[in-house]
């Protein structure tokens, strides 16, 4: 027997069929790597690439048997499948819009479209990490990957810059919490979720745990841009190409809040009060300086991304309680906003290739007159970032708040409540420029195939789960069960 | 022998001195550099804890590091190289346009 066959023998063949929906992003990767090198054919690599998404989406749906593969480092079960569903959807909806959105500005690469594969294959991996080793990888792959794709606008400045300030910011998130993984590993001995939760405990706090935990919720926050950590968020959002930035501020974004609950829950579950106080503070912080500033911009894609820093704090603020129904809320949430956070950016980025749009408010102005179907898509999707019923965001909202209320947290419930208000004021000021002005150009809109049915997709999907939100209730309820009962396994 | 505290505590000082190097420097390359820095204070702190566990798997992540440091300075490089040919400069103060 050779040295590699005694090592197999001895250790075991991890179990690869609980990874086919990784395989086969993987596998889609390369092969659109090499069709880019070789033929140039754009619309093939489109339909690759969307047709691999389609693909990987069936066995994480339909898969039946979870496992924890890979010797430990790997879980796969419900948690993960379900937001890795989420995730390979909302990365399908880019993938579709992407190709005339980069046809009309000229910076056409085909690099985009691997670089966006590898970079959901790292937050697949994130989301199933029972293990600091294995979600420090994932987190970094999407990461860098991430930070290329933002600086990819050709011979734009703007996007170069943005991106920098991304990677000199992220960089440092990547250093702060590979030093709250040192003190811990310090402290535990050990990378193992559940080995940590043993071992660090209510009783047995000292200064090197408690430093962990902090160095990790710090980094973590930076990577989920809440406020005092956000500074890259508005410049690397607005720099990006637009259908880049819905992949940051959903996907991405999606994928780092799963992480966060799931470290939090399964890896300090009795330092339960640090973290709560921690992400209750930044969650507060979130609200108030990202809808403060939301307010006096002028350009809407900039509006947006200081909007997409309010939503980490809402979500986040579920973190402040440690019992099911803030997780239930949190899941539910960050499922939510796919929808509303995929269409407003794809909104802007189907609008960006008309004829003079600049994404500034003043390019809203009578956009009702001039194609009331726009007008009603964006009204639902500011409705339901404000929270409006019957749209969807009110659900999320009310989740978070009812969460917070039964933990006796009033003073961040009302921090929600009044940042709420408070947001309506740039929400509707969309919608007040669509509705109640005269148009300046009449000049006829004209949208892809791709980019209409993702628009009307998302405006559908909010309002039917707005009025019957059940099926997601029942989802985000089961996955926040799981990750209790995970505890003290 | 030193004890591990001393390599923890050098560690530290390295992290801080990242950190204040990306607060303050102006220079898009020593930026690159304060981050640079902090992973490798990162690294040695992997390694003395070690050294108090007695175990390997501290140093297994170091290689894990080292890995993502250097991707991370390749794509930091080729967006500085970008920068420089767009704007022949390298001073923050001067560069930034993306404000409020």
């Amino acid at each position: 027997m050779s040295v590699l066959q005694e090592l197999v023998a001895g250790i075991g063949i991890p179990n690869f069929k609980v990874l086919i929906p990784e395989i086969i992003i993987l596998l889609t990767a390369l092969v659109v790597f090499t069709i880019e090198l070789l033929t140039k054919a754009r619309f093939l690599i489109t339909v690759i690439t969307a047709l691999g998404l389609f693909l990987a989406a069936i066995p994480a749906l339909t898969m039946e048997q979870g496992d924890i593969t890979f010797y430990g480092l790997y879980s796969v079960d419900t948690f993960s499948l379900t937001f890795k569903f989420f995730l390979i959807l909302s990365t399908f909806f880019v993938v579709i819009v992407l190709r005339p959105y980069l046809e009309s500005k000229r910076t056409y690469y085909g690099e985009y479209y691997y670089l966006i594969l590898f970079a959901l294959l790292g937050m697949m991996i994130m989301v199933s990490a029972p293990n600091l080793v294995t979600f420090y990888i994932g987190i970094e792959l999407a990461s860098i990957t991430i930070y290329i794709l933002a600086g990819m606008f050709k011979k734009d400045y703007l996007s170069k810059e943005g991106a920098f300030k991304y990677l000199i910011l992220g960089g440092t998130g990547t250093a702060i919490i590979s030093y709250g993984i040192a003190l811990i590993y310090g402290r535990t001995g050990s990378f193992d979720f559940v080995t940590v939760a043993d071992s660090i405990t209510q009783s047995n706090l000292d200064v090197g745990g408690v430093a962990g935990i902090v160095l990790l919720i710090i980094g973590l926050a930076l990577k989920a841009s809440s406020v005092p950590f956000h500074f890259w968020t508005p410049d690397a959002y607005q720099g990006a190409p637009t259908p880049i930035t819905a992949f940051m501020a959903v996907a991405a974004k999606i994928a780092t809040f799963a992480v966060i609950l799931r470290i939090m829950v399964e890896a300090f579950p009795f330092a339960y009060e640090i973290w709560n106080l921690g992400w209750a503070l930044l969650a507060a912080a979130s609200m108030i300086f990202g809808n403060f500033v939301a307010l006096k911009q002028d350009n809407v894609k900039r509006m947006l991304a200081y909007s997409s820093i309010a939503h980490s704090g809402y979500i986040l603020a579920a973190l402040a309680a440690p019992t099911d129904v803030a997780f239930t809320a949190l899941i539910f949430y960050s499922l939510v906003y796919i929808f509303m956070g995929l269409g407003g950016f794809i909104f802007l980025s189907a609008l960006e290739r008309q004829y003079s749009w600049s994404n500034h408010i003043d390019d809203f102005r009578g956009l009702a007159k001039r194609s009331p179907m726009l007008a009603l898509f964006m009204l639902i999707f500011m409705f339901s970032m404000l929270g409006i019923p019957p749209t969807v965001g009110f659900f999320g909202k009310l989740g978070i708040f009812l969460a917070l209320i039964g933990s006796d947290i009033w003073w961040l419930a009302v921090v929600l409540v009044v940042m709420s208000i408070v947001s309506a004021g740039y929400y509707l000021r969309v919608v007040i420029y669509m509705y109640m002005h005269e148009p300046i150009s009449s000049a006829r809109f004209n949208l892809s195939l791709g980019e209409s049915f993702t628009l009307a997709f998302m405006a559908t999907a909010i309002l039917i789960l707005g009025i019957y939100p059940t099926v997601f209730l029942d989802i985000s309820q089961l996955l926040g069960n799981f990750l209790i009962q995970g505890v003290g396994r | 022998m030193v004890p591990y505290e001393y390599y923890v505590a050098l560690s530290g000082l390295l992290m801080v001195l990242g950190l204040i190097g990306v607060a303050v420097r102006r220079n898009i390359i020593a930026l690159l550099l304060s981050t640079e820095l902090m992973l490798n204070a990162v690294n040695i702190a992997f390694v003395a804890f070690d050294m108090k566990l007695a175990d390997v798997s501290g140093q297994v992540f170091v290689f894990f590091i080292l890995t993502i440091a250097a991707a991370e300075a390749a794509v930091g490089l080729g967006l500085i190289m970008a920068i420089y040919r767009l704007r022949k400069d390298v001073d923050t103060e001067t560069l930034t346009e993306l404000k409020n």
